[in-house]
């Protein structure tokens, strides 16, 4: 069974294609600047050579279109037909309280998706956009969507509220929903899988840091706690968003500077963290570099970002009384082994203790990075979003009888 | 759904409007007279960026996007593609006349033709069009960027279809909130501020409070961002003038009649923001010195 992984933004759309039967990727790309006369499709497959096609593509539509085009391509496409297409699974950014898990797209979905527009005005209006699209271009084969939020919504009452009155909650569902929860998901069975041991028996602190970047407390395979809030501002220091902060900075500035809605907003989210305190750059590799060459703030930024993921670590593993496994994962967390190291340092209260060596190897695969005897086990974890999405639609699919 | 949008006149109001809409994400088709001003419109509309960057409203890279889209024509036959032309220019009802004839004559019969006209007559401009039934009024507040509400003025012949495209073109992809009103002069914002302003100067003439209490009283009481006196000093005292002036002919009312304390400050050359002078003082960068 083929299935067809789509990320659906305002004006880009990513994909991939897989392969189930071997859960090999066939084909995957990327189309911008959707909307505009020179929209550009970047299309990959496996033993093919890269291609960029340039174009006008004025809506999802068109976008999805041509991406089945691109698939089914006599010299760079991987399909006959588009028939081969057996379902799609949507990336989802956001589903509120509705939805625990994946689900196959229905009419009451697609409402209840469109009722969450308010939770995820960035997001959630263009992945329906993406839905749509599909829709229109395939409209025999099944959809999925797989909801970042969804694993979160294990957690317990004590973690997801806030303490403001309850009005909030009852009439606009202000809650802590977290984010990247697909990829905590798919990371966590991993290291289940790697560690050999069950995940119900596993307290595990998985760090997602890429971008935008997160802490779960994942207790015995359940999502128990995690730093990213309503929206995903709360928690660690990011590239461009400040991360937790005093609220009562927020109506402060904008009493001082006279900002209005829109300007403190983007404030926080695009003019803060890495970006605001180094000075250099919201890139982590930018900033370790300027640290290097004795950029004071740029250590700085350094040393605050790994401080904050370090207090959650340390505040998840009193809020689940232990931790047996860190896991990091993203592309940060993946690749930098001076801000694992940074962040392992001050954990050595809790018997952790980093192999510096293994911490410093470079591999695609998940390894240990902790020593023989710690008390604790590091890892670090490649995430695959698309693939866990990918085995979600497949699952869902399978077990939908067919009429 | 309109995708390229053409403005002309690059003044303060065309180059906001420019701002807002490749903010938006649109291709903006920007006019001038000559090739000087449109560069010296482009300098300012660039600080204008700079100044939403101080103010953390976008980032570097957005600015770059923004300008990007912003493309510069020296001359009325180039806006052809554009599915609608909002003119800008100052309020002289023959240079308007005159756009509008030659926007009508370029343009395929289904793009439509607003004008940010605040005081003069839709029916009037449209008048001078073959297709007058693709003609409307786009009254936006300064700064546009800023203020999310549109006059949309239905001029005699417009036609539903104009109306109907222009409104959910201002609500769904502007994201501001549209007003329907029926051509008359000054509409709602333009008549009600206007009054205003020319009430708060007749309390100054009369020595009731000093320009500080007036606005004060207002800004606090009322919670106006401004007050009235630099409300006026930010739109520019000689518009309000003109805009007084033409609602005074108009209506033939009294109520209308600009006061003289408006009258000696425009012909003091003290136009408020733009002058660094009016009621207050501002610096370069348009704020108020205390």
């Amino acid at each position: 069974m083929n299935v067809l992984v789509i990320n659906s933004g305002s004006s880009s759309l990513k994909y991939q294609l897989y392969d189930m039967k071997i859960e090999s990727v066939l084909a995957k790309g990327r189309v911008e600047r959707i909307g505009m006369e020179t929209s550009i499709l970047s299309h990959e497959a496996e033993g093919k050579p890269e291609t960029r096609e340039v174009s006008e593509i004025l809506d999802h539509t068109t976008a999805i279109k041509k991406v089945l085009d691109m698939l089914t391509h006599r010299e760079f496409g991987v399909l006959r037909t588009i028939e081969e297409v057996d379902a799609v699974g949507h990336r989802i950014v956001h589903g509120g309280e509705s939805f625990r898990e994946s689900v196959l797209v229905t009419e009451d979905v697609k409402l209840e998706i469109r009722r969450l527009f308010d939770l995820a005005p960035l997001h959630n209006p263009a992945h329906m956009m993406g839905i749509t699209a599909v829709e229109r271009n395939l409209p025999e084969v099944p959809q999925a969507v797989v909801f970042d939020t969804a694993f979160h919504q294990t957690m317990p009452p004590v973690s997801f509220m806030y303490a403001i009155p309850m009005v909030f909650y009852k009439k606009h569902k202000v809650r802590r929903y977290g984010f990247h929860g697909t990829s905590v998901d798919y990371v966590s069975r991993c290291a289940s899988d790697f560690l050999g041991r069950p995940l119900s028996e596993l307290k595990l602190v998985v760090c997602h840091i890429g971008n935008g970047a997160s802490c779960t407390a994942v207790l015995h395979g359940k999502s128990h706690d995690t730093s990213m809030g309503m929206t995903p501002l709360e928690g660690l220091m990011m590239g461009t968003r400040s991360g937790d902060l005093d609220p009562a900075i927020v109506t402060f500035a904008i009493n001082k500077e006279d900002l209005t809605l829109n300007e403190v907003n983007s404030m926080l989210n695009k003019h803060s963290g890495l970006l605001a305190v180094s000075g250099v750059s919201g890139d982590v590799r930018e900033v370790v570099e300027a640290m290097n060459n004795g950029s004071e703030n740029a250590k700085l930024a350094f040393e605050m970002y790994a401080n904050r993921i370090r207090k959650y670590i340390g505040a998840y593993a009193a809020s689940m009384n232990g931790i047996d496994a860190l896991v990091f994962t993203a592309g940060v967390g993946e690749n930098s082994a001076l801000l694992r190291s940074e962040v392992c340092k001050g954990l050595t209260f809790l018997g952790l203790a980093l192999d510096d060596k293994r911490n410093e190897e470079r591999s695609d695969q998940a390894r240990s990075i902790s020593t023989a005897d710690s008390r604790v086990d590091v890892l670090v974890v490649p995430t695959n979003e698309e693939l866990l999405i990918a085995r979600d639609t497949y699952r869902l699919v399978r077990e939908t009888p067919h009429t | 759904m309109f995708r390229k949008i053409g403005v002309v006149g690059a003044g303060t109001m065309g180059r906001s409007i420019a701002e807002m809409l490749a903010e938006k994400g649109l291709d903006v088709f920007l006019l001038e007279q000559t090739p000087q001003q449109l560069e010296q419109a482009m300098s300012l509309l660039e600080a204008s960026l700079d100044r939403q960057m101080e103010r953390w409203a976008i980032t570097a890279a957005e600015k770059k996007l923004i300008l990007n889209r912003i493309h510069k024509l020296n001359a009325v036959q180039e806006l052809v593609n554009c599915d609608l032309v909002i003119e800008t220019v100052t309020e002289d009802l023959d240079r308007k006349k005159e756009i509008f004839q030659e926007l009508d004559q370029v343009l395929p019969p289904d793009a439509v033709i607003a004008s940010n006209t605040s005081t003069l007559s839709l029916t009037e401009l449209a008048g001078v069009t073959e297709h007058p039934e693709r003609v409307i009024g786009m009254h936006f507040v300064y700064p546009a960027f800023r203020i999310d509400v549109v006059e949309i003025i239905r001029g005699l012949q417009t036609s539903d279809d104009t109306f109907v495209r222009t409104k959910s073109f201002t609500e769904e992809v502007l994201a501001k909130k549209g007003v329907m009103v029926y051509e008359s002069p000054g509409f709602v914002t333009t008549r009600l501020i206007c009054l205003l302003i020319n009430e708060a100067l007749h309390l100054l003439e009369e020595g009731v409070a000093s320009p500080e209490d007036i606005d004060n009283a207002m800004r606090i009481g009322y919670q106006f961002e401004h007050g009235p006196l630099e409300m006026a000093d930010r739109f520019g005292l000689d518009s309000i003038l003109a805009a007084l002036d033409r609602m005074f002919r108009e209506f033939g009312e009294l109520k209308y009649r600009p006061s003289f304390v408006l009258k000696k400050k425009v012909r003091a050359g003290q136009l408020g923001v733009k002058t660094g002078i009016g009621f207050f003082q501002y610096d370069k960068d348009g704020d108020r010195i205390t």
